[in-house]
This record gives structure tokens, sequence and C-alpha cells, in this order.
């Protein structure tokens, strides 16, 4: 499964991601590179951008452009700011913190190295926060529907409880191998910030009710599928047949594309699909 | 919870059961009915291939009159218009209208093929409705006045009207029956792409294909469905564009009057009877 980086990469991306490739091999060390950011210095107010200088350092990425930016907060006008705000964890993209929109795309900023954006001396990379969250200040919003969505399908193995349950079920290797890709996600957003079915959505008490998102579905068919997690199988189900569950999906399959760790949710999504519609028959026919 | 509950409407109340009622219309029986209507509305094409038709003097046209006639025969056909074919579509639509604008799209920023279907897949639903509503309104509820030269379709001379509505009257091809013939071009194109996109969107919605491959798979087999159903459309707008009237008008009368005494004397010699049947 590991693709070397010197092979030629495949996929919906090989385009891209063999001219980025390139852009590396010929970045020099020392150029100046713009940054444009989309600020904005607070919930509910006005965003605006603002553009900085960046000297590029070897193997250097959004966050230590970043980090730059703040140790000198003047824009390319001259005008003194204030350093820009962002959200990071681990630097190594298995947190999902640093997700932003870079060149009008989603993804991690940590592992989005200047070299491949802004090869050339004067290239501009721009930087947005994801647009389907609220923001909290500049680059850094608030996921928190996310993870409430995740609750919504009980992404989870219930095992809480006052005494040892014992060792689980033993669990399949053929399982496990399926299982282990969806294990992947890393609630970073990505794919809900790509859908078009997913969107903004400001007023909490509608959060239940709105398009639930391809992680969710995704993590539903994790558990449903893991031998104790299974028991709350029904339940992830329910969430999932009623207003903004999987039916709500409207097939863009943008998800797929821009999910970092190449999770395959869009077969999630239609093995959700079938669940639900044998669900849907058992429940008429039995209960 | 109890509060949300008690404010629930109808649609979230029955959430599951009216998203697979309106994938399920859109195949059964609006999607098998757009099959038919368009091997029929073809047949103006095809049926000039005909050599049995050839004594009406207009083979394509006397097939199609024939075919009309057909669909004229069978018993009850206002309840099966309205509950088979008007009450889904406006069921399928409405609901279309109500999930489309829940999406927003955003293909400047992510177009890849997929996410272009989609947007597509909405807009092609928008058109179809209007595009539907006037073909109804104009042919069979008789707005006339909403074609140019208020040509009214008539059963009995189901070619030779309809070629006079798409052309713009009775003496050829004028500037608004290109008009109306690009509108019917655009419409049915669109319809017929809603058609295959939805048949390869269903088996993801009902879980028939869950691996990338088997999408991939049906994917190819839809758009040959596409394609086919894309050729009758456009043969059908074709023949209709350059269908000489007057020959036709001359076949539907033929088969108005009755069964030909020529036809009758070559059914007798042991050829099709189907023809003197279908006359009365």
């Amino acid at each position: 499964m590991i693709t070397s980086l010197t092979n030629a990469p495949a996929g919906p991306h090989a385009k891209e991601l063999a001219q980025r490739a390139a852009n590396r091999r010929n970045a020099k060390v020392g150029r100046t590179v713009m940054v444009k950011v989309q600020r904005c210095d607070g919930p509910g107010k006005a965003s605006r951008w603002e553009t900085f200088k960046v000297t590029t350092e070897r193997g250097m990425n959004v966050i230590s452009a970043l980090q730059q930016i703040a140790g000198n907060p003047v824009t390319t006008d001259g005008k003194k700011t204030t350093p820009v705000v962002w959200n990071s964890g681990c630097l190594e993209e298995v947190c999902g913190a640093c997700t932003m929109v870079i060149n009008g795309k989603v993804r991690q900023s940590c592992s989005c190295l200047l070299d491949d954006y802004a090869p050339n001396e004067g290239d501009t990379i721009t930087l947005e926060p994801m647009s389907k969250f609220p923001i909290i200040r500049d680059l850094w919003v608030d996921r928190e529907r996310l993870f409430h969505n995740l609750r919504r399908v009980k992404a989870w193995v219930p095992i809480d409880g006052t005494y040892n349950l014992g060792p689980g079920p033993r669990e399949h290797p053929k399982d496990q191998e399926i299982r282990y890709k969806m294990s992947e996600c890393m609630s970073c957003g990505c794919c809900l910030e790509a859908c078009p079915q997913f969107n903004l959505e400001a007023d909490e008490s509608k959060w239940d009710t709105s398009f639930i998102g391809a992680h969710a579905i995704n993590q539903a068919r994790l558990f449903n599928m893991h031998a104790t997690g299974k028991e709350l199988a029904m339940e992830r189900l329910d969430a999932l047949m009623g207003p903004g569950g999987v039916s709500d999906c409207g097939n863009a399959q943008n998800c797929v594309k821009v999910c970092p760790k190449s999770i395959p949710l869009t077969e999630s999504i239609a093995a959700m699909g079938r669940a639900v519609t044998l669900a849907s028959f058992t429940k008429f026919f039995r209960s | 919870m109890t509060q949300t509950d008690s404010k629930t409407g109808f649609l979230d109340r029955n959430y599951f059961l009216l998203r697979r009622l309106h994938s399920l219309t859109g195949i059964m029986p609006i999607g098998v009915f757009l099959i038919s209507h368009l091997l029929t509305n073809a047949s103006i094409v095809w049926g000039r291939f005909d050599s049995r038709e050839a004594a009406y003097g207009h083979a394509g046209a006397a097939v199609f009159q024939k075919e009309v006639n057909f669909i004229h025969s069978l018993p009850f056909l206002l309840l099966i218009e309205i509950f088979g074919l008007w009450l889904p579509i406006a069921f399928h639509a409405a609901l279309g209208v109500v999930y489309a604008m829940s999406g927003k799209p955003n293909n400047q920023r992510y177009a890849y093929q997929d996410n272009w279907r989609y947007t597509l897949q909405r807009i092609s639903g928008y058109v179809g409705i209007a595009f539907i509503f006037y073909h109804l309104a104009t042919l069979r509820w008789g707005w006339t006045f909403l074609i140019p030269g208020g040509t009214q379709w008539s059963a009995e001379f189901a070619g030779s009207t309809l070629a006079q509505v798409m052309q713009g009257g009775p003496d050829g091809v004028t500037f608004k029956g290109l008009v109306v013939a690009l509108f019917y071009f655009v419409g049915v194109s669109l319809l017929v792409f809603h058609f295959a996109n939805g048949l390869w969107t269903s088996a993801i919605t009902w879980g028939l294909t869950i691996s990338a491959k088997a999408q991939k798979r049906w994917g190819v087999a839809c758009l040959g469905v596409g394609a086919s159903l894309m050729a009758l459309a456009w043969a059908a707008i074709f023949g209709f564009m350059v269908l000489d009237v007057k020959s036709a008008k001359d076949a539907e009368a033929k088969i108005l009057k009755g069964p030909l005494p020529v036809l009758e004397k070559a059914a007798d010699a042991g050829g099709s009877s189907d023809l003197a049947r279908t006359a009365k």
C-alpha cells in the first residue's frame, strides 16, 4: 500500500500530484512567496484579505510560513497587523486540526509544502478558512458540528460499564482489513468542506436534521462492522434513515476525492444505503 | 426531543419512505415511460424502413399513427395518465425541487466530472419540469396559444400535426418553429441525461453498487442506456423537423378511412393482417 514518492502518482489527482512533484524539484530556497490570507477578527465579523511576504526555507510548509508571518505581521502594503490565527496539532497529517482551504481546495496545511504550491519567485499561495464551519478567528474554525454528527450515529463501541466484560468476540482478519482503512479517518472535515450537500448551519437546533456528512456515514459503517460495535447497529441505521441521513447524499462524490486518507467514502455511503434498504424491509415485514 | 417530535412535519416523519419513493418513481413509472415514449416517437424514423407500411405512401407517418392508435386504444387511458404519469411526475418533481434546494453546487472549486453531473442532475430537473409542463400543456391539454402557428395536435393526424407544431406551421420550418424544436432538443436531451444519471445514482442510493469498480461498471451500462435513448430522442426530433406534412397527412387519412383494398389483398395473400385490425 505504500506508494513511493518517486513513482508516478495514480488516482484522481495524478496530474496535480505530478505537477507538484515537479514544482518541488525546481523550487529554490530563499525565494519570496506571497501568502494571501482571508482574515476574520471573530465570529460574525466581516472577512478581509491580507497578503504577506514570506522568504522560503528548505521544506517549508504552510504552518512554518504562518509562523514566519507571526514573527513580523506586516502586510505587503507595509501595514502592521495582528498575527494570523490558525489551529494545528500533530503537524504530520493525522489530527485534522490544521485543515483549511488552500488555493481553493480543502486540505491539511501541515502537509502542504510551499515548494509544491508556489515554486517560483513571487508566486502566491491563498489560504482561507473552511467555509462549512463557523469561524472562530482567521483560519481557525469550530468543527463541533462534525463531532456532533459522529454522536448522531453513535460512532463508538459500547463497552462502558461497572464491571469487566472480558475479551470481546474474535474479529475476522478480512473484516479488520476493510475496517482498517475506514478507521484512518481523522475527523478533519475535508469531505464536508467539499460536499455540496453539507453547508454551513449556524442554527444548532438544525444540526440533528441537516446532512450528517460522509465522515459520519463511514464511521457508522465502521462500527456496524465491528463485532461489539454491532450492538448499536439498528440505532445507527435509524439515524441514517432520518432527515439528514444517508439519503441526503447527492452523489457528487467530491468527498472521496478530497479525503487525505483515501478512505473509500462513496463505498461506505453505498454500503449504508444497502444497509438502510434492508433495514427498512426488516422493519416493514418483521417489526 | 418531544418538542421537536411534535414540530416535525409530514416530510420529516416519512423521510426515508419519501426519499425512496422519489428514487423509485424516477425509474418506475417515469423512466420506463420515457423509454417507451422515445421508442414511439422515433418510429417516425424507424417506421420508414417498415416495407409493410409502404402502401400508405409514408411508412414512417403510418407506423407512428398506428403506435398512437394503439396507445389511444388502451382502456382507462385517462386514469393511466393521471395515476401512472402525471401524479408520479408531479411527486418526483416537487420533492426533487425540495431536495435540490438543499444543496449548494461548488463546481468552480471542485471541477470533478462526478460533481458536474451532480449539478447537471439538478439543472436538468428544473429545465425538465418546465419542458414537461410545456409539452403536456401544448400537446395534451390543448394550450395552442403557446404554439407558434397555433396548431392543434390531433390523435388521428398524429405525425402531421406534430410536425406542424415543431416546424412552426404547415408550410415548412419557420424561425419560431426552430425555437420550439430547439427547446425540445434541449429539454429532451436533459431529461435523457437526468434519467441515465439517475439510474446510476439510484444504484448507490439503494445499495446495489457498492464498490467503486461496481459503480464504474454500472456507470458504463447507464452511459449505454443514455446514449441509446439520446439517439432515439434526437432521431425523433430530426424526423418530425424534416417530415413532409402533406404526405404524412395523406397516410394518416388512409388509416382513418379504414383498410386499404390493396392491402387487404396483400393480407389475404398471407401478409400481416394487423393493418386491417388497427385501421378499424
